[in-house]
């Protein structure tokens, strides 16, 4: 039974997915940021293009970043709200957690991966990842974040040391590392789905909690202020 | 079974998440439920809406709220045939959960989706209180983000702004009076409260754009930045003379000059344009000196005038649901599934 998953965490992404192989059957991919006008009209392209009827779905996946807010939030309110309608589960799986399975498959010679995306404000998204000896490519351990800083920082902490550098982060700061971006450098959706495949039969909690990883700016509204509740 | 005449409403303009659901009859809009979580007390500390923290508390809220609106109504979402939602004004950010939602729900149900004008819906609501409009309303919405006089000949395809604030909204002025006067952050409940106990005519405020200059050009405009800061100038006058301050009579008096130009260019218009009825909405409406005022003036003028209980006058899913209602009610196309939100949408677009 396919899923629909779904990651806005950097460009807009949805796809149709049989999550056992796991097998895309229909993707769309936007660069745009308007992730809030673009998702659902994907969403009813890729269904289409699969021929899978809304009520075909078996759960939704959605990517949980981190990434900067709005297009974050607009993936995940999208995907918690079509579970409810369509009486179907949503799980949750870090975008970072994508692509570091994703990386650690590509490079069969690699031991540990770290993953890189755009935090703006000179920022990065890290996390790194190591290979579970033995264990199907769905089986990664967490070897450090996620968490956010400036690449300067992250090569200061050694992050890079020893690792493969992914993801759609690593070609702006290249330099800076002193690395060289490899692929993947975006999240795959097959792979996203498969991990939330593979934590849910291992009974592992698949939550949609944003990872936000900053406090929100409190500059308050010059806009709109309230009086009277 | 799908029913298409149930509109489900979703508002998150600012800081309130609202989930409503409303029935369309041929004579009325009846409300079936009016769901609501606010993250007002996340921002209380900073001294207004803090949009990111709003976003977040939308994303949380979102869920939970449609769920608790549809056990009180004990309706199944399988049932829902029109989905509404504010498309604008208000904040990008907070609009943007919305929406997101909004679509989800229109594609998962295949039902309608109705993007709706926020200041159009607190007028509006007051079909769920006093039944449908009649032939031709006149409207003031005002509250801490909008001060607009509308005259409505269709709440949906006929609405034309007559006027509104030119610097700060009423509700604006009141935090911002009562930021001066040291009263914790939202002033407008603090105010009123102070204010029944003073005199009105004890200080004579200025009354803005009222002079027979503005009438040409601003007949139906406001301007309470001037207000505000005549007030301010009175109270240091007060504090550098080392005179105690009759707070009372300072937010009588000030609610007063608010309360009497909203007064005065409201009934004007009404009988310029020859209106019988004036709705009141928004959450400044909660005010009681502008209540009792336009309660009066109207009866003086013989205009019928209809204000809508408190709770409906914040911002709330209901005043959506009332708008969609409305649209569904003249058969309105559907919304685009990729429509944007405007966060500047004029108010002369009922719906996207
Ligand atoms: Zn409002």
């Amino acid at each position: 039974m396919p899923v629909l998953s779904i990651d806005t965490s950097g460009e807009i992404a949805v796809a149709v997915v049989d999550p056992r192989g796991p097998r895309v059957l229909a993707e769309r991919r936007s660069p745009e940021r308007r992730h809030a006008e673009l998702l659902a009209p994907l969403v009813v392209e890729v269904l289409g293009e699969a021929a899978v009827a809304r009520s075909d779905l078996e759960a939704v996946v959605v990517g949980t970043g981190p990434a900067p807010f709005t297009g974050l939030r607009a993936g995940l309110v999208t995907a918690r709200t079509l579970a409810l309608a369509l009486a179907v589960p949503v799980h949750g799986v870090p975008s970072l957690d994508a692509l570091g399975a994703a990386a650690l498959a590509a490079h069969p010679d690699a031991r540990e991966v770290l993953v890189l995306s755009d935090a703006r404000r000179r920022e990065l998204y890290a996390a790194r990842y190591r290979r579970v000896d033995g264990a199907t490519r769905d089986a990664i351990t967490v070897v450090a974040g996620p968490l956010v800083d400036r690449p300067d920082a992250l090569v200061q902490a050694g992050l890079a040391d020893g690792a493969v550098v992914v993801g759609p982060g690593a070609p702006l700061y290249a330099d800076v590392l002193g690395v060289e971006p490899r692929e993947p450098a975006h999240v795959d959706l097959g792979v996203l789905a498969a991990l939330a495949r593979a934590r849910t039969e291992r009974g592992e909690a698949t939550p949609t909690e944003p990872l936000y990883l900053r406090r929100p700016d409190v500059a308050p509204s010059a806009a709109r202020k309230r009086v009277t509740g | 079974m799908r029913d298409a005449a149930l509109v489900l409403g979703i508002e998150t303009s600012c800081d309130e998440t609202g989930v409503a659901l409303a029935r369309v009859h041929d004579d009325r809009t009846e409300l079936l439920v009016d769901a609501v979580a606010s993250s007002v007390d996340e921002h209380a500390r900073f001294g207004g809406i803090i949009p990111e923290i709003a976003s977040r508390a939308h994303l949380e809220a979102m869920v939970p709220t449609v769920q608790r609106a549809l056990a009180e109504a004990d309706v199944d979402l399988g049932q829902v045939g029109t989905v509404a939602v504010t498309a604008g004004p208000g904040l990008v950010g907070p609009l943007t959960v919305g929406t997101s939602a909004a679509k989800a729900l229109a594609l998962a149900l295949d039902v309608p989706l109705l993007g709706v004008n926020h200041v159009i819906g607190h007028a509006v609501v007051d079909e769920v209180v006093h039944g449908l409009f009649p032939e031709r309303v006149m409207a003031l919405v005002v509250s801490g983000g909008h001060s607009s006089l509308l005259l409505v000949d269709d709440a949906v395809h006929g609405v034309t702004e007559l006027g509104s604030t030119l610097d700060d909204a009423a509700g604006e002025a009141f935090d911002k009076v009562g930021r001066l006067l040291g009263l914790p952050y939202p002033g407008g409940p603090h105010i009123d409260r102070l204010a029944r106990a003073g005199d009105p005519r004890a200080i004579r405020f200025p009354r803005g754009l009222t002079a027979p200059k503005d009438q040409e050009k601003h007949a139906y405009d406001f301007s309470f930045s001037g207000l505000k800061t005549a007030v301010a100038r009175w109270v240091e006058a007060r504090q550098d003379a080392g005179e105690e301050i009759p707070l009372e009579d300072v937010a009588a008096s000030f609610a007063d000059a608010v309360a009497d130009v909203l007064t005065a260019k409201t009934i004007a218009a009404c009988r310029r344009h020859d209106v019988g009825t004036l709705v009141i909405g928004g959450g400044f409406s909660a005010n009681s000196q502008l209540r009792e005022m336009a309660t009066q003036r109207c009866a003086e003028a013989g205009i019928d005038v209809r204000i809508p209980p408190i709770r409906y006058c914040t911002d709330n899913g209901a005043m959506i649901a009332a708008l969609g209602a409305a649209a569904v009610r003249r058969g309105v196309p559907a919304s685009p599934l990729d429509l944007a939100v405007d966060s500047s949408m004029p108010l002369t677009q009922v719906v996207l």
